[in-house]
């Protein structure tokens, strides 16, 4: 009986697909297992890369597997670099994607409420960087359009998915809070999509 | 001396509501009981250092000054007994004009911390480098070329640049001279389509930026668009791999 070395096949594929990564079902897709077995190998190859000396571990983001450098050796990455600047998001424009991420599909007068100022320029920016997109139009009069996250987003905060977003702080203690309630149907009805 | 050009943006606050927000934390007050003249008065003073220093004060800086002298005549006012609120739990309430700006500092605070939670993320996240998918086209065969019902959305075009943007900050050599050239999109568009129409095939859509060049791949990118909407090329997206090709349209006149 030939041992099938599932691991290695695994190992080869995320090589292959780089930053795209690969999702549980075209693991179990190709490897032509169930993607139960599948969750297994890779839980098995992400323990593996963990324990080792090596450079290289797999992360799961935006839900797939990719093979990324391990976080100690930033800093020799950015030697390759010309200039190690990374560029990271302004004030605004975090404080505009943490509504939309907490509130998806939100319009912009929604989010200019809740900021108190004028958020053209965010939105533009973050639509720019693929970080969020149009998802569709509000009701009413004017048609809004509703903005929502992106998988790009996902991977650039290292998120495996929405529901990995933290719960928001929260404060109110006394007042019932319907926007609470809201969140959780949202990411019920996120989790019966995953599913 | 002349200093009519020279132009301070104070970024410190993000608008009206964080300005409040960091008087509130500064005067170290309970937000559900703000006092209302001290913290108008300082919020004013803030505005009139603004100005004094030339600085535009974007209107909503105003409106809140507004609200805030409107909310303090109010609290000054004796009360009415029709001002007298029920709540959705049927208890009697007297309403506070306060309450209103509360909630919004409240609400508006939630998403200021949020958005420290991201910006640690996005820090980690920084710290984890990938590599472009390898190009496995030569073993792919003819029967395999057929494509799903195509739909490459705007959206899925810009997270392609995203990630090329990304992979090209890797790839950008230790010492660069920059010299800086306008290139027309006109130009960089029948460049691409002479280079799709030469190579009878499709190509990869990150092959057609050779050059590692902020404003070369953003005029690409545009030059792109543009032939899209043209409809001289043609997108294209495998179902397995989300690579997106692009070719020429070969022009049945």
């Amino acid at each position: 009986m030939e041992i099938i070395n599932w691991k290695g096949i695994a190992e080869s594929l995320l090589f292959a697909a780089g930053d795209e990564g690969l999702s549980l079902k075209q693991i179990a897709h190709v490897l032509e297992v169930e993607e139960l077995q599948a969750r297994e190998i890779m839980d098995s190859l992400i323990e593996d890369y963990s324990n080792s000396s090596r450079g290289i571990m797999v992360v799961e983001l935006a839900g797939t597997f990719q093979l990324v450098t391990k976080k100690e050796f930033s800093a020799y990455l950015k030697k390759l670099v010309e200039s190690p600047s990374s560029a990271s998001l302004s004030q605004a424009a975090l404080e505009t994607l943490a509504i939309i991420a907490y509130r998806q599909p939100i319009t912009r007068t929604e989010i200019e409420e809740i900021r108190g100022v004028k958020t053209e320029r965010p939105l533009q920016t973050l639509s720019a960087k693929a970080l969020i997109k149009e998802v569709g139009r509000a009701e009413g009069t004017g048609r809004a359009y509703l903005y929502g996250t992106t998988k790009e987003f996902l991977d650039y905060f290292g998120l495996k998915s929405i529901e990995e977003l933290p719960p928001l702080p929260d404060k109110i203690s006394e007042e019932e809070d319907s926007f609470q309630e809201e969140a959780d149907l949202f990411f019920e009805k996120f989790q019966e999509l995953d599913s | 001396m002349q200093y009519d050009h020279y132009n301070v943006k104070i970024d410190a606050f993000e608008g009206p509501l964080d300005l409040l927000l960091h008087l509130i934390n500064r005067l170290e007050i309970d937000i559900y009981d703000i006092p209302v003249s001290e913290i108008t008065e300082q919020y004013l003073i803030y505005i009139h250092t603004m100005k004094e220093l030339q600085l535009d004060v974007a209107s909503e800086y105003l409106v809140m000054a507004a609200t805030l002298l409107a909310i303090k005549s109010k609290m000054l006012l004796p009360k009415h007994d029709e001002e007298e609120l029920e709540d959705e739990f049927g208890m009697e309430m007297e309403e506070d004009p306060r309450d209103e700006l509360v909630e919004r500092l409240i609400e508006y605070r939630k998403y200021k911390e949020a958005a420290e939670e991201l910006k640690e993320r996005e820090q980690d996240r920084s710290l984890m480098y990938t590599k472009p998918p390898a190009d496995l086209s030569e073993y792919v065969n003819d029967s395999q070329q057929e494509k799903a019902d195509l739909n490459v959305s705007l959206y899925d075009m810009l997270g392609a640049l995203q990630k090329l943007l990304r992979r090209k900050k890797l790839q950008r050599p230790l010492s660069a001279k920059v010299a800086r050239q306008e290139i027309p999109i006109e130009k960089r568009m029948s460049e691409i389509v002479d280079q799709l129409r030469n190579f009878k095939g499709r190509k990869k859509f990150t092959d057609l930026f050779p050059i590692s060049d902020r404003e070369h791949i953003v005029v690409t990118f545009l030059a792109v668009l543009e032939l899209i909407k043209r409809k001289e090329i043609l997108v294209e997206q495998d179902r397995n791999f989300s690579d997106i090709f692009v070719a020429s349209m070969e022009g049945e006149k």
